[in-house]
């Protein structure tokens, strides 16, 4: 979340609500109603997103019920069909009479047409399986995407809540901190080794090492010699930032009453 | 001048929006006139039980006299006539079982209003919707100045208080949403009528280090003071806040003072600490970032009043007008209608975000310049005497005849609830009292 620019005293709120809608919009982007909102949420959760909702032998079922069902597959039929029987009297019969047939209809665009629809039949069935394959893999594929994204979503809002409260931790830490000219030495630059140091200075920092280097040798027998006492060290002077914006804090309230 | 305050419940620990709003006026107006208030023997809005005795007392230097209630409310009957009148075609009759069986019913408080009408210059009554409003605006409409405290609820849009709002000497709107309302329902516009409000007796100082101390509470939060209801918008504002909480997780606190009548989450980041002393109520008020105020039908929040004299803004539900409205007058709080919208302006509104301190301010002068004591005394104090004035009411007004028996029964009336729809919604925008164009003409 950005802040407001507030330039003047006077404050416009619907303004401000508008500032606040726009910067909604911007992150969401279509502005949806809360209902509908919750409506995709809901559908999206029921129908594709609910791991438990999509079955891992769905495939499986489907073959078993498509083996148990009693309906009919498919038909063969070839250009002999329409005269075929199971007695040879009959099937001879049809066969001398077809050029009658024919004198009232032409049968062979139909024995035709009825053996490519069987052909298409065949193809369709083969290919359902498959269809019904890659929609499974790809309702378990979005299912695993709709995780991912929500985890990457709260991930995201969690980083920038976070950032959030850093900026302005670090505002109002600028306002509680007053730099003082006198109580600490600022930090010196490193101002190209040792080419502008005195003699005095390497000399000074010579013994100092050696200092060290005795304490050391020293102090390696005798336990805690030469170190700063628990409690009065550097955690004590580190800054708390939580603490010093809520001092901020109580200390505006109680001026005000 | 001599007045009679009338209100339904009556009492120091009684604290009603509509009661704690009759008692200050009384308390207030007790130093300029001869101030007597009548009311009941109940303590109890929901069964209206006879607790108190009945007779003369004296509240906080005011003499109260109260008068027994006839009959209890039966909530079951109460409720069968509440959907009858609200959700259907209905009669006169219908909508007059209804007010007699929301109370409190006591003809005898009504009995000795009328017989002794001529000791008192005007009688101020308060919450139109109860039986003492309706009975005494009818009878006594030459001395009657109502302080309707209506909210955009079914109530306002049953047919019989049309001519108790339209035959009053005077209306005392508690702000210009409620006017609008009232006028758009009863075409009453020539009825004098002020926007007063009430005031509150905000104390000069507050500790809010002692607050924090006393109910440990070391982080910064939000509050809600009031009665926690589902009615009063508490359900939504679990909801949000408990998303805002997951999504922030060192975003605000929230903390709840007030009676639950539902159930409060357990949630480590909402402290529902009950009911408070006042002492405790401002400390907490000067402790928050802000006041949050969830509810969807207020005539006046004086809570939200009370947190603009501290110089915290409010957060406000947006669905309500007048919370809307007063948040858009007086640049001192923002508004929600969504999560969303919720949880961005809760941040805008944190004591370190870049709202607060202004719009703290806005309420604090908001609230001086509206609902400082000396401006609503004034305000009531120029009604009365206007209407003292004025010789006579017009008789057109006066006279407004009620219908017979055959009439009364006649299921003619629509569903109140369908004549509410029909009343334009949203805030009223006085644009010359907004902060920015306040300054603009400075």
């Amino acid at each position: 979340m950005s802040d407001f620019s507030v330039r003047s005293d006077s404050v416009d709120v619907e303004q401000i609500m508008r500032q606040i809608r726009a910067r909604i919009r911007e992150k969401r982007g279509v502005d949806y109603t809360e209902e509908e909102i919750r409506e995709l949420a809901n559908v999206k959760l029921e129908k594709f997103l609910d791991p438990k909702g999509v079955r891992s032998d769905l495939l499986e079922q489907y073959r078993r019920k498509r083996d148990e069902s009693t309906g009919p597959r498919n038909y063969a039929f070839e250009d002999t069909t329409l005269y075929a029987s199971s007695r040879p009297f009959l099937r001879f019969l049809r066969k001398l009479l077809n050029p009658i047939l024919k004198l009232f209809f032409n049968p062979n665009p139909l024995i035709e047409a009825l053996h490519i629809q069987s052909r298409l039949n065949d193809s369709y069935n083969q290919a359902e399986s498959l269809y019904y394959e890659l929609i499974h893999n790809l309702v378990l594929e979005t299912t695993r995407l709709g995780i991912e994204v929500k985890n990457l979503r709260m991930r995201v809002e969690s980083m920038s809540s976070r950032l959030d409260f850093d900026e302005r931790r670090a505002r109002a830490l600028e306002g509680v901190v007053q730099y003082r000219p006198g109580a600490v030495a600022p930090l010196q630059p490193p101002t190209g080794g040792g080419t502008q140091s005195t003699d005095a200075d390497q000399a000074e920092r010579r013994s100092r090492r050696r200092r060290r280097r005795g304490r050391r040798r020293s102090g390696s027998g005798g336990a805690g010699e030469g170190r700063a006492p628990q409690g009065q060290g550097g955690s004590a002077a580190q800054p708390q930032p939580e603490r010093a914006s809520e001092d901020s804090d109580a200390g505006g309230d109680s001026g005000e009453s | 001048m001599k007045l009679a305050i009338v209100v339904q419940r009556y009492g120091a620990d009684i604290n009603g929006g509509a009661e704690l709003h009759a008692r200050y006026i009384a308390e207030r107006l007790a130093r300029h006139a001869q101030v007597e208030v009548m009311t009941t023997c109940a303590r109890d809005y929901i069964t209206w039980r006879n607790d108190l005795p009945p007779g003369l007392e004296t509240v906080n230097g005011v003499a109260v006299r109260r008068f027994p209630v006839n009959r209890e409310r039966n909530p079951d009957v109460f409720g069968r006539r509440s959907r009858r009148v609200f959700e259907h075609t209905h009669s006169m009759a219908d909508e007059l079982a209804w007010l007699a069986s929301e109370g409190p019913t006591s003809p005898a408080m009504i009995r000795h209003l009328v017989r002794s009408s001529a000791e008192f210059d005007f009688v101020i009554l308060f919450s139109y919707r109860y039986y003492h409003a309706w009975h005494v605006a009818r009878r006594l409409s030459n001395k009657s100045v109502l302080v309707p405290t209506a909210e955009r609820d079914p109530a306002i849009g049953l047919a019989i208080f049309g001519p108790a709002l339209r035959t009053v000497r005077a209306i005392m709107y508690n702000s210009p949403e409620e006017r609008g309302m009232i006028q758009a329902v009863s075409g009453n516009t020539d009825v004098p009528g002020v926007v007063v409000g009430v005031g509150s007796e905000v104390p000069a100082r507050t500790d809010p280090a002692r607050f924090r101390r006393k109910f440990g509470l070391r982080r910064p939060f939000a509050i809600y003071i009031g009665r926690i209801d589902e009615n009063k918008g508490c359900g939504d504002l679990f909801a949000y806040f408990r998303r805002y909480a997951a999504t922030f997780p060192r975003g605000l606190d929230l903390v709840l003072i007030g009676n639950a009548v539902m159930p409060v989450p357990d949630h480590p980041r909402i402290h529902h600490l009950g009911f408070v002393s006042d002492a405790d109520k401002f400390d907490a008020l000067a402790a928050a970032d802000l006041l949050i105020m969830p509810s969807y039908y207020e005539s006046l929040s004086m809570v939200a009043l009370e947190a603009w004299a501290l110089g915290r803004p409010v957060l406000a539900n947006g669905r309500c007008d007048v919370l809307k409205g007063q948040c858009i007058r007086s640049g001192g709080g923002l508004y929600y209608e969504r999560y969303e919208e919720f949880a961005e302006t809760l941040y805008s509104l944190e004591s370190n975000g870049p709202l607060h301190a202004r719009l703290g301010r806005n309420g604090r002068e908001y609230f001086m310049r509206q609902y400082a004591w000396p401006v609503i005394e004034r305000k009531y104090l120029d009604m009365l005497q206007r209407l003292q004035r004025e010789s006579k009411p017009r008789t057109a007004r006066s006279a407004e005849p009620f219908p017979g028996w055959l009439s009364r029964r006649k299921r003619n009336l629509p569903p109140a609830r369908e004549v509410v729809a029909r009343i334009p919604s949203g805030p009223v925008l006085d644009l010359a009292e907004t902060p920015r164009n306040r300054n603009r003409i400075a």
